[in-house]
């Protein structure tokens, strides 16, 4: 919206020539150009949108309505019994559970630190640019890399982790074998490239909050931490409300970090642990669809994963709008 | 949806018109095919052969991961463009591909027929269908069963290291299980074995009928022989005698360089990653000598020509010579992996061939013999659904998370949902 009105407005600007009040005499055409030319400047990307964004979607959508095998193709109309199959399998549940148990492991502490780290960065230090391209460089690096590297980390007998908390005397923990362990170590991947990124975002923000409001508050005797949570946090909500919403559409899609912290996954025995205690809801997709070649049923959890991001992005919305409205 | 399904869209597109681009163009007039595989099948020096022999026929190589190789192949054929010329098709799969069959060229039309008597008869039998009608994929090289095993840590816990004597210590699996109890008493810090899955897929693969009688049917609850296998293998799992590693994962080459455990099943493809994991210092520590219970096998394969290839005679012209006797013999000499033919693991040269390596044994006599005794598993259909739920509940016991007992009922229970 905020983007089709500027064009407008710079149309209308650039076909307005003269002063106002005088008629321009190509009025018809102009008239023509104001109204038709954003939404020309527009249309690619909606028309990229439709091909590789909703096509797909529609087409999941009638894919899970079919038995519906990978190589063969489509074996006969079947209406909604896949999602009826759904809604009473035990894995797709636990699965879920997985997912959300996963999402919110990994963006509450990582929306958190990255917020923390923006104000860090916010107060002047010196090297700024450093230490701003630092922080973003878990992000560019790729995101095999990082599984490789965390799953040796988090390794059972030789891992770095349960060398240093030995230290300390507690008992080596098989990070693959329990389910709070494979969630805390699959979160520290996903919260380990993102931070930085949010930081960043949240970094742009920040400076752009108007620094006579600072000033009035010290002289009012305001402590940092009230100023942060009165001032700069208010003031930044739009970006708050933003990346809120990026971060549960890619925390509720994870699929790479658990993945390759799967040793079985290179070896078609891609399930999330023995007793699926870390698959996600793109796994489970990922070895019907791709390992067991039941496309229907892969689309089917495709498109309940689609519902799912939508509510919980709604929900988050809402409740991200309160809290940060309060001060 | 959204951004990630998207882009693996866009990827895949992308793949697709780079195939359609680069894949049969046929440059200075020659026909280009392409061969998909997953691992080295050691084909570099013939393919330069067979290039110089045929001026009018230009070979490309793909090599990718087998996980990778296998979801590729299905999403191409699928689509159906992208595929390669020649696609390998593992033991382990092929009958998921036999399933779609008509995706594939029947090489009977092109006289593949005559070609049978090459292969022991378990693995032409593999390749085909409809009785042998239908010719799926021809065999390149199997894995018949060995046992490898370090002699130092044998000799550490007072056991014999010659491969003839430590042969004679387990006849059977439970006599296997007997040396892991001396093994463990004597050096209880190091592992027996490094995965109690590979025990269980051993004394599986020694068996004619696993989860599926040869008619396909779902056999697994009344057979057993699975829980025989099983029972074994959780045994050694609960009393920690393995080490609990996902087979050939980066943590099973860790554990192999620091000599943490003392066996491992060895199909004859296998000795190569042994030695690239254990590397040069582990040189003559390690040594193979014959199963318990017998031959069995475990993995080799098949080429395979996808319908939707634009040269399928060209295509077969090639597997066939890639497959026939003369080349699988160089093939061993070069990479190790066991030809799936009588005539040429019976080969007195092929019998003299010993492997550096591992101790100077005598791999081609050692695999050839246990080729010979060999009873291949009927692979059903399914197979590849019901596989890995037995291997994970094999998993949970090794990890301490459930009692062998509950870990089997759990794993019979979701096995048989599956083959529903």
């Amino acid at each position: 919206m905020t983007v089709t009105r500027t064009v407008t407005e710079a149309a209308q600007a650039a076909s307005v020539p003269s002063s106002p009040g005088t008629q321009p005499k190509s009025s018809k055409l102009s008239r023509w150009d104001a109204k038709y030319t954003p939404y020309l400047i527009i249309a690619p990307f909606f028309l990229v949108f439709g091909i590789f964004g909703l096509y797909p979607l529609v087409y999941t959508a009638w894919v899970s309505l079919h038995e519906w095998q990978l190589i063969d193709g489509n074996l006969g109309f079947v209406g909604l019994a896949n999602y009826a199959e759904l809604f009473g399998d035990a894995k797709f549940w636990n699965a879920l559970v997985n997912t959300l148990s996963l999402f919110v492991l990994s963006t509450v502490p990582q929306l958190l630190a990255a917020l923390g780290l923006a104000a860090l960065l916010d107060r002047g230090l010196r090297g700024s640019a450093f230490w701003r391209a630092g922080v973003l460089l878990p992000n560019v690096i790729s995101v095999a890399a990082v599984a490789l590297v965390f799953a040796q980390f988090f390794g059972r007998d030789f891992g770095i982790v349960n060398f240093l908390i030995g230290l300390v005397g507690i008992d080596p923990i098989d990070w693959r074998a329990e389910t709070w362990a494979s969630h805390l170590a699959v979160s520290t991947m996903v919260m380990w490239r993102w931070t930085g990124y949010n930081a960043l975002l949240y970094l742009a923000a920040m400076q752009s909050v108007p620094k006579d409001m600072y000033e009035s508050a010290t002289l009012d005797g305001a402590s940092r931490w009230r100023m942060f949570w009165s001032i700069t946090v208010p003031s930044i909500r739009p970006t708050i409300l933003f990346t809120v919403v990026t971060s549960t559409i890619g925390g509720l899609q994870l699929f790479a970090e658990p993945a390759l912290f799967d040793p079985g996954f290179a070896a078609n025995n891609s399930t999330g642990g023995s007793d699926r205690q870390f698959q996600t809801l793109v796994l489970y997709m990922y070895e019907k669809g791709f390992r067991l070649f039941d496309a229907g049923y892969a689309a089917t959890i495709a498109w309940m994963l689609f519902l799912v991001v939508v509510l919980v992005a709604i929900i988050n919305f809402s409740l991200t709008r309160r809290i940060a409205g309060k001060g | 949806m959204s951004r990630r399904l998207v882009g693996s869209v866009a990827a895949t597109l992308v793949m697709v018109l780079a195939a359609g681009c680069g894949g049969s163009s046929e440059a200075d007039g020659k026909i280009e095919l392409s061969l998909g595989l997953f691992s080295d099948f050691g084909y570099d020096k013939l393919i330069e052969e067979y290039q110089a022999a045929h001026s009018n026929i230009k070979i490309e190589q793909r090599k990718v991961k087998m996980e990778q190789h296998n979801t590729q192949l299905a999403t191409q054929l699928a689509g159906g463009r992208g595929a390669a010329d020649i696609v390998a098709l593992e033991e382990g799969v092929i009958s998921q591909f036999r399933a779609s069959k008509d995706k594939f060229v029947n090489l009977a039309e092109y006289g593949a027929k005559d070609l049978k008597g090459q292969w022991a008869g378990w693995k032409w039998n593999q390749g085909t269908a409809d009785g042998g009608e239908f010719v799926l994929g021809l065999g390149t090289d199997m894995g018949s069963l060995g046992l490898c095993y370090r002699r130092d840590l044998f000799e550490a816990a007072g056991l014999p290291t010659d491969r003839a004597e430590v042969a004679k210590l387990w006849p059977t699996w439970a006599d296997y299980a007997k040396v892991a109890d001396q093994f463990t008493a004597k050096t209880p810090n190091v592992k027996f074995v490094d995965t109690g899955r590979n025990v269980y897929k051993a004394i599986l693969d020694q068996t004619e009928e696993g989860y599926f009688a040869k008619d396909d049917s779902y056999i697994a609850e009344k057979n057993d022989k699975v829980k025989t296998a099983f029972d074994t293998a959780a045994a050694l799992g609960t009393k920690q005698q393995t080490g609990a590693l996902e087979p050939f994962s980066q943590d099973w080459n860790v554990a192999l360089k620091q000599g943490s455990f003392a066996t491992t099943t060895c199909p004859a493809w296998a000795l190569a990653l042994i030695k690239a994991g254990a590397g040069d210092a582990a040189a003559g520590k390690w040594d193979v000598t014959t199963a318990p219970g017998g031959g069995g096998n475990w993995g080799g394969s098949f080429l395979a020509v996808p319908k939707q290839g634009k040269h399928p005679k060209e295509a077969y012209e090639l597997a066939k010579w890639l497959t026939a006797p003369e080349q699988q013999k160089r093939i061993f000499k070069e990479t190790g992996n066991l030809p799936s033919q009588p005539a040429i693991y019976k080969d007195a040269e092929v019998q003299a061939t010993v492997n550096e390596y591992f101790n100077k044994a005598p791999v081609g006599q050692i695999f050839g013999t246990s080729a010979e005794s060999l009873k291949p598993t009927y692979r059903g259909t399914k197979d590849s659904k019901v596989t890995p739920i037995f291997n994970s509940a094999l998993q949970r016991v090794e990890q301490g998370k459930q009692p062998a007992a509950d870990a089997y009922t759990q794993a019979l229970k979701e096995a048989q949902d599956a083959v529903k």
